[in-house]
């Protein structure tokens, strides 16, 4: 059976996607990560072409996010789902599996795609892995000075546009 | 379903004795039903002609795709406009930032309009095309967005067996490998799958692209691996380059069948649009056959080369 057509807009976010070096994927309004690019494959160590479209469960499964701890992080429950969902962006630091390295630290910004009064249609999400030495990075520093945190709590926040001029909380994990 | 082109002109009208036989209007196209009802497919320039073989129609409908002048200069020009007793309703992309009525009346209106849309005699009413399909009388109609700058919308239309898409002002090639990419992705797919005519944007040669990639716009090329991908039955090549001269065009659409034959399909699927062409549409079977030609230069326009070849 064919698939349906995406939304104008998750075809022009692919287009952009396509055409950056950041690494990025994109969802759609069901959490179904419908592509991501050349940048974000060279990460996770695997081509798009190779593993198509994954739901939710399948590509939290394969990929994460985890905790600091290495644990697998409830999709629902993380407050950058709720946030994408709610309409906002929102940014946070994570762990994934990529096929290099079964703990990458990546910092993540999402953005919704809202193009009509109903609401996201999905969202673009750009990570940024944390290289060995990283430095500038809050939440790795945190984490090199032995900061407890809250073990087990996810390692995301989110930029609340209600709120002008406060900055995206870094929770290190 | 019958079709007459009333301008096929892209960007802004293009007069002149180098331009006479594909015609210097802009985007405008009248379509008629089975029962005789009528649509109009934008109002560019070439809308102004068109209202003067409406004198007696009671009700007008107009399917606007955007607002570009290139698709709306028309109006203001319009007779029906013009008539108490015309009742006219158009139809157009939503946008979150004015109301259809209030972005159009930046153009009919000073100082760009002696007039203002509260002023014209008609009654015109202005909707946004549902985001759902629905229906005028007994034809179906299909609105969806589709790439090019600024809220812009493609159409399918249907009546009976029969289906129409129009896509005038589209660059689905934007960004995205048209030959190789899935077609879920491929911006007016739908919309146009299958379609017993389409009639889709053709403003660049495969040269002048380059130069003009976001510009909304097709290549020749991706014109032609749109319409492969869709399955249309027929493509009916549309918006020409204000640029572009007869001579230009006529060279355009050879290219454009040979590179149709060399994907194995039949060269007279192919035509650019003339303005004056009446043609027919009919579902499954030859899709598009000339009933008429109402060119001055008869013989020569695509309705014409889709009959006798087709």
């Amino acid at each position: 059976m064919e698939s349906p057509q995406k939304p104008l807009e998750l075809i022009l976010a692919r287009n952009l996607l396509t055409s950056i070096s950041t690494p990025s994927f994109l969802v759609d309004g069901e959490g179904t990560m419908v592509f991501y690019n050349e940048a974000a494959a060279a990460v996770l160590g695997r081509s798009f072409e190779e593993a198509g479209q994954m739901s939710v469960d399948q590509w939290t499964e394969t990929f994460g996010p985890l905790s600091g701890d290495g644990d697998a992080l409830e999709f629902d429950e993380l407050s950058l789902t709720k946030a994408i969902r709610a309409g906002r962006p929102a940014h946070g630091s994570f762990r994934i599996r990529t096929a290099h390295d079964p703990e990458q630290a990546i910092e993540a910004a999402a953005f919704p795609i809202v193009a009509s009064p109903e609401g996201s249609s999905g969202a673009m999400i750009m990570f940024w892995p944390h290289e060995a030495g990283d430095s500038g990075n809050p939440g790795r520093e945190a984490e090199k000075a032995g900061d407890p945190g809250t073990p087990g709590r996810e390692a995301e926040g989110t930029a609340d546009p209600g709120t002008p001029g406060r900055e995206a909380e870094e929770v290190p994990g | 379903m019958k079709l007459k082109v009333w301008g096929a002109r892209g960007s802004v009208p293009s007069p002149g004795p180098e331009m006479n036989r594909y015609g210097g209007n802009t985007s405008c196209v009248q379509v008629t039903f089975r029962d005789g009802s009528q649509l109009i497919l934008d109002a560019g320039t070439g809308i102004r002609a068109l209202g003067l073989e409406l004198a007696d129609a009671p009700r007008v409908g107009i399917l606007l795709t955007h607002l570009h002048l290139d698709h709306i200069q028309g109006l203001m020009f319009f007779p029906p406009c013009f008539r108490s007793d015309a009742e006219i309703t158009i139809w157009g992309p939503s946008s979150p930032e004015a109301s259809l009525e209030d972005r159009i009346a930046r153009y009919i209106s000073a100082p760009l309009s002696p007039v203002e849309v509260r002023e014209l005699p008609c009654s015109v009413a202005f909707r946004d095309a549902p985001a759902t399909e629905w229906r005028i009388g007994d034809v179906l109609i299909r609105a969806e967005a589709v790439t090019h700058r600024g809220p812009t919308l493609g159409y399918r239309i249907t009546d009976g067996d029969t289906t129409l898409c129009y896509i005038p002002d589209h660059e689905p090639a934007l960004g995205a490998p048209l030959g190789q990419i899935e077609r879920e992705w491929i911006s007016g797919y739908d919309l146009a799958s299958g379609a017993d005519l389409l009639i889709h944007d053709c403003q660049y040669t495969d040269d002048e692209y380059p130069a003009h990639v976001g510009w909304g716009h097709s290549a020749l090329e991706d014109t032609l691996t749109f319409a492969d991908r869709v399955g249309a039955h027929r493509t009916l090549l549309f918006h020409h380059d204000p640029l572009h001269t007869d001579a230009m065009l006529d060279a355009l659409v050879e290219r454009a069948r040979s590179s149709w034959a060399e994907r194995g399909r039949a060269p007279d699927e192919i035509a650019l649009a003339h303005e004056g062409d009446e043609l027919e549409v009919v579902g499954a079977e030859p899709l598009a056959q000339a009933i008429s030609d109402a060119s001055p230069n008869a013989g020569t326009n695509a309705a014409a080369e889709l009959s006798t070849r087709g």
